[in-house]
């Protein structure tokens, strides 16, 4: 049945102030909030334009982003009587203004780095909204809060949840300021989108939230007509100059809205004000819109805020379909003729029916939505079948190696934990495509080959999935080092390139040519969990095969003060694991689901559990061995929900604790579903493994149950096909 | 002249990590954008800012970016033009 996503609650602030009101008033002003950046103090030169959020309260030592998040989630909520059934939050950079400091100072506390991880932002506005459902955060550069709003959407059609709080949000800090500034992109002249004398964006910050819901509220305020997503697969930073991606996901989103061209009012660009971007996605609106409709960027007045804009931007594409008026294009003075657009130079009054929202970012990533006046089209045709994942293909790398030398020794019953070296991450990697990767992004291109090859596919894969949960911490780290060290004067392009989460997803989708959906998910320990959730969402049948991905780095000196599972102490273990998976079950090594995501403070959430499994008769009858993921923060939390989930449930299947073999590291539940991938693969359990005979996966009690467990309770269900 | 070309040989193998390649082979001729290196704009941005730091020459424009990284060659007589105190 089809179902219309409903926009219930419009949450915003961003530096054109707080709140609906205020918004709609500074576009009607024209007015840009560009100004020289005072957050925090430079130690050379001029301060840039940037776009800061003025007036938001300081109170606790909660960072920024959490605060700018949490605003705009309250205003969204404001009129609803209970909790979203499900949060999905587009972030690049979580709290790492305050880590920054922290760094700085030396600080060596952990605990007061339990907000810089991207999750906690999207927990935190769990935690105060009393949301018991998956609380998903989505990293995809500057298009992540238009991925998320994507996600969103696809979950709700889906039936998976009714309402769904949905949105973007950064703050500014040092790592984006200087980022942006060393890759030349930063105009300091203040931003002016599609001028003939544009140099550059304005980085900014900021928050938009949507709660999207199936139940039609009294007063909608608009509709979530459809969203397209694709990849350029070009190159890390620069988007593909003849705006290729950024034409195919505007297609795609016309194409799931069931419109046609002619019928969007208005286009709200990108637009970031850099030479390239606006005469990309130019060339790609001219490509689609033989005569285009009235179109404007509004980052002359916002700045790009990052993984905020692309929900800011929705926000103000229901503003605009709700008050049928249409933002100007401000800062724009001389249209460049070389765009051959005629952007809105004065803020309209104009009917408003549908309008196209675009969003591209790092790694070629882009996002556009169709919002469009409640009702007034007909309802997108439902396009999907069933759900779960048929994985053709698979590889691990751990302390060990490789898949093999994973599997070997752990049908020893040995442990794997351990950073295998990088020159044997990097074995199967062209030297001169990995050159300027650092370990993250070579451990998630080693296993997306590995995975492909498994695969015995031809074809190349054409999406990528990717979970990490601290993404890619030695660029990070080196770009933070590098900046200090230099008295700000230094910092790498490189570094900031690679730092993005996205980066190692982008990289992918480069070496394969995969131009599909590529969505990179960062939900600390959840976070392959959440990567194998949005591909079970997004993929659909008769599409090319996709690739699942979970890595993470253990870094020396960051992954012991961030990752609250790992002590000074602990032996540094890394690695991750990889699926190239497909709809079509012929031939298939074995089949995925994950049919359950929860808070586990939710008050019967272990019973939520076994029923999603399908009771514990069911649970008994089909699963011949449990892979526990029980993070060291959260032993004692975890251990107590796993003895209360066999009370329940009765299982007498085995249970391996997968982290005393893989070591602590946030994406060792990738390797736990390779393990449980394999077993089926060989129809045996290594006897070592669950001290006894080896265990045979045959009859009908043949499915393998991965459950995490800790802050959230999570389970992956993999079975013969 | 030599002297620079050489040091700028080693230096830009190490921040680009062009393993394939020693100072040696490396011609200071050869197209050094775009060129079979596989050097792009984010290895030009990396090589400005080396410029700045290790020589004070300050490259602000990446249409100007492109013309002096056109090969090591113009890079180095780019520098040696514009170092703070030499005569030109």
């Amino acid at each position: 049945m089809e179902k219309r996503v409903y926009i219930a609650g419009l949450g915003i602030i961003s530096p054109l102030g707080e709140g609906l009101a205020a918004t709609e008033e500074a576009l009607r002003d024209n007015r840009s909030a560009i100004r020289p950046l005072d957050l925090f103090p430079l130690l050379h030169g001029e301060p840039l334009p940037t776009g800061q959020v003025r007036g938001l309260a300081e109170q606790s030592d909660l960072p920024r982003t959490h605060r700018l998040a949490l605003n705009a989630a309250r205003q969204a909520m404001a009129s609803a009587n209970t909790p979203p059934d499900a949060i999905i939050l587009g972030n690049t950079t979580g709290g790492i203004l305050t880590t920054e400091a922290l760094l700085r100072a030396k600080a060596d506390n952990k605990e007061l780095y339990r907000y810089h991880g991207l999750n906690s932002v999207a927990e935190y506005l769990a935690q105060e909204l009393g949301c018991c459902g998956m609380a998903m955060t989505v990293s995809t550069a500057c298009s992540s809060g238009a991925v998320a709003i994507a996600l969103a959407l696809e979950m709700l059609r889906r039936g998976k949840a009714k309402a769904v709080l949905a949105g973007g949000v950064d703050s500014l800090c040092r790592l984006t300021y200087f980022g942006f500034h060393s890759l030349q992109l930063v105009d300091r002249q203040g931003c002016h989108p599609l001028d003939a004398d544009r140099h550059g964006m304005a980085v900014a910050e900021g928050a938009a939230m949507l709660l999207l819901t199936t139940e039609k509220p009294a007063r909608p305020l608009a509709e979530l007509l459809g969203a397209g997503l694709s990849c350029d697969a070009y190159h890390p930073a620069a988007p593909h100059p003849e705006g290729r991606g950024a034409l195919r996901a505007m297609q795609a989103a016309l194409a799931d809205a069931g419109l046609n061209p002619t019928e969007i009012s208005y286009i709200n660009l990108h637009g970031t004000g850099t030479p390239e971007n606006d005469l990309a996605e130019a060339k790609a609106v001219r490509t689609l819109f033989a005569a285009p409709p009235p179109l404007s960027s509004i980052k002359g007045a916002t700045g790009h805020s990052l993984a905020a804009s692309g929900a800011i931007e929705a926000v103000v594409a229901a503003i605009a379909v709700a008050k049928d008026f249409l933002p100007a294009n401000t800062g724009c003075r001389n249209p460049d003729p070389a765009l051959g657009l005629t952007p809105l130079r004065q803020p309209t009054n104009q009917a408003t029916t549908a309008v196209l929202s675009n969003s591209f970012g790092f790694g070629g990533n882009n996002g556009c939505l169709v919002i469009a006046k409640a009702d007034r089209f007909p309802p997108p045709s439902p396009k999907h079948g069933k759900a779960g994942l048929a994985i053709h293909g698979y590889a691990c790398l751990t302390g060990a190696g490789d898949t093999a030398a994973t599997l070997t020794l752990l049908a020893q019953g040995l442990p794997v934990a351990g950073t295998a070296d990088l020159a044997g991450i990097s074995a199967n990697l062209p030297p001169n495509l990995v050159r300027r990767l650092k370990r993250l992004p070579r451990l998630t291109l080693s296993l997306a080959l590995s995975a492909h090859q498994d695969s015995g596919f031809e074809a190349k894969p054409g999406a990528i999935f990717m979970g990490t949960g601290w993404g890619a911490l030695s660029e990070t780290h080196d770009f933070l080092t590098r900046l200090a060290d230099s008295g700000e004067q230094f910092p790498s392009p490189t570094d900031f390139v690679g730092s993005v989460h996205n980066g190692p997803a982008g990289q992918t989708a480069i070496l394969f040519g995969a131009s599909g959906a590529n969505i990179t998910a960062s939900g600390g320990d959840y976070s392959f969990e959440q990567a194998l959730f949005a591909a079970d969402l997004m993929l659909e049948e008769g599409q090319k095969s996709a690739l699942v991905l979970g890595a993470d780095e253990g870094h020396p000196v960051l992954s012991p003060l961030l990752d609250p599972s790992i002590a000074p102490d602990t032996l540094l273990a890394d690695g991750g694991g990889g699926f190239c998976l497909s709809r079509k079950t012929a031939g298939a090594q074995c089949l995925v689901r994950i049919p359950f995501y929860q808070r586990s403070a939710a008050e019967g959430g272990i019973k939520a559990l076994i029923d999603a499994l399908g009771g514990a008769q069911t649970l008994n009858g089909k699963y011949a061995l449990l892979l526990a993921g029980i993070p060291a923060a959260v032993r004692e939390e975890g251990e107590g929900q796993l003895a209360e989930f066999l009370a329940q449930s009765g299982l007498q299947a085995p249970v391996i604790r997968y982290r005393e073999f893989t070591g602590e590291f946030a994406s060792a539940s990738a390797v736990a579903a390779v393990m449980a991938a394999s077993f089926l693969a060989s129809g045996k359990v290594p006897g070592l493994l669950v001290s006894g005979d080896d265990l045979a996966l045959a009859g009908k009690k043949n499915a393998i149950l991965v459950l995490g467990l800790g802050r959230y309770l999570s389970a992956m269900k993999f079975s013969r096909p | 002249m030599n002297k620079l070309t050489a040091e700028l040989k080693v230096k830009i193998i190490d921040i680009l990590n062009l393993q394939d390649l020693s100072p040696e082979n490396f011609d200071e001729n050869d197209r050094l954008v775009g060129g079979a290196l596989g050097i792009d704009s984010i290895d030009v941005l990396e090589m400005v800012v080396m410029v700045e730091r290790d020589y004070g020459v300050v490259i602000n424009s990446q249409e100007v970016g492109e013309k002096i990284f056109s090969s090591l060659a113009s890079l180095a007589e780019y520098i040696k033009e514009n170092t703070p105190g030499s005569s030109p």
